[in-house]
């Protein structure tokens, strides 16, 4: 199936090593098969690396969980603090395991869902573990990599 | 021992003597990242270099996102912990743990802080932030003049908000005198040696709902009561502490159990348990497995003891 859809970056996210709060940068640099450069996950820094994983070497959120978090629960959360790298807008990501996106030029493959982490509510003080089930993002290998910028546009590959 | 990725790395920035035995430290990221955020009132964990973790208050402001600080008195018939405290240097790397709140900061119109010596610490972000907001509060503080804390930055912050009981003067502070004037609405937190604690709370058994107490850094939390955990194949015990997770408890004694959500979802950590009754509080696990499994993430314990397939 080839699903017709659109989306666009709107933020994004790294953080060097695990519990630091994530940073919003103008622009990412995609290493294919590795990670993002900077963030944990690439640099094995991450509070999961002891379990490699291809798969995550990227990850998305939807903006729109964001504002249903604020519409459904009064949770204010911001863009930088979901923990995932790419913040999406238009982009269905519970429906592309196993299909292939593009952002910018890079090529993604997406591998599993995301699922939530306690850790999440102790950087934030927030009670989101629980609201966040069933849309906590997407993980994803990087197939094709290069930058790719606020912006971007996202899109089936 | 502890994994770094599983706790936060910092690098020892300063340390300075700001009162007779007391150090205090100044806890950065490595490459000047911001750091977790706290609340008033938390506390971290120190992983010291022999392998004790010891909990210490925060006592920077938490709008200061760079910087942990803590202040240690050295204790020198104690443990062990404020002695490796007071060793560690500047440029020295040190894990710790994310913050953990056990004594927050409530919105009650008038908060009425009570610190005997090195009590002081949980207090310090509570004054930066109701100082900030405007918030009405008084601070009573016990201790000698010659090794009180802090001093010069709470005559700053306080304003007439403080009274200082001096012991080598003769200036002793009474509780009764504290507690009397206190109104139908206003909140009090103390932080002091047991006893100064165990007075309060005998004293404030009509307003039990608006006291707060910590005993220097441990929170006296009585809905979380410690346990011990029985490992059946290695015949070992490992202690849990007050406030903390069985999980926890088990990473600290380097029993490996693999974990992920951490909040009672996956079931990654699902342990055999043997003997003991323990506290479910996940929401997967099938109710035809809670008899013989356990979550060390999320559950608890409702007795002294709980023995584990481990």
């Amino acid at each position: 199936m080839h699903m017709s859809w659109k989306g666009i970056v709107i933020g994004l996210h790294i953080a060097p090593r695990s519990f630091l709060p994530m940073k919003t940068v103008p622009q990412l640099e995609l290493v294919a098969n590795v990670g993002i450069t900077g963030d944990r996950y690439a640099s094995e820094d991450g509070y999961y690396s002891d379990r490699p994983e291809e798969g995550r070497q990227i990850t998305l959120f939807e903006a729109e969980t964001l504002e249903a978090l604020k519409r459904d629960c009064g949770i204010d959360l911001a863009a930088d603090e979901h923990r995932r790298n790419v913040t999406t807008r238009h982009v269905p990501l519970n429906h592309l395991v196993g299909q292939r996106i593009r952002i910018g030029d890079c090529l993604l493959e997406a591998t599993r869902l995301s699922t939530p982490c306690r850790h999440i509510e102790q950087i934030t003080g927030k009670d989101i573990f629980e609201p966040l089930l069933h849309r906590s993002g997407l993980h994803a290998r990087i197939l094709e990599g290069g930058i790719i910028r606020a912006g971007d546009t996202i899109c089936p590959a | 021992m502890v994994k770094p990725i599983h706790r936060v790395t910092t690098v020892i920035k300063e340390t300075r003597d700001i009162a007779p035995g007391v150090r205090l430290l100044r806890l950065s990221d490595p490459d000047g990242w911001d750091l977790p955020p706290f609340s008033p009132g938390a506390h971290i964990h120190i992983h010291l270099p022999d392998g004790l973790v010891r909990p210490y208050s925060l006592c920077g402001d938490a709008a200061d996102r760079s910087s942990y600080f803590i202040a240690v008195q050295k204790e020198p018939d104690g443990r062990g912990g404020s002695r490796q405290v007071h060793a560690l240097q500047q440029g020295e790397r040190i894990l710790v743990s994310l913050p953990k709140n056990l004594l927050p900061l409530t919105n009650a119109p008038h908060v009425i802080l009570i610190a005997g010596g090195i009590g002081i610490t949980p207090f310090m972000p509570m004054i930066h932030e109701m100082s900030r907001q405007g918030r009405t509060f008084e601070l009573h503080y016990a201790s000698r003049q010659s090794d009180a804390a802090f001093l010069p930055e709470l005559e700053a912050l306080c304003a007439g908000r403080m009274t200082r009981y001096d012991a080598e003067r003769g200036q002793r502070l009474r509780l009764d005198d504290v507690i009397s004037a206190i109104d139908a609405t206003g909140h009090l937190y103390c932080c002091g040696p047991e006893r100064m604690i165990g007075e309060l709370l005998a004293k404030t058994g009509h307003m039990r709902d608006r006291v707060h107490v910590e005993y220097f850094g441990v929170s006296a939390d009585v809905g979380q009561q410690a346990y011990e955990i029985r490992l059946a194949r290695s015949s070992r015990t490992v202690p849990v502490k007050q406030g903390q997770t069985m999980l926890e408890a088990l990473r600290a004694a380097d029993v490996d159990v693999s974990a992920s959500c951490e909040g009672g979802i996956c079931l990654e950590c699902k342990t055999r348990y043997l003997e003991g009754t323990p506290v479910h509080r996940d929401i997967t696990m099938p109710k035809s497995e809670r008899d013989t499994h356990l979550t060390p993430c999320v559950s608890g314990c409702a007795g002294a003891s709980i023995t584990l397939d481990l």
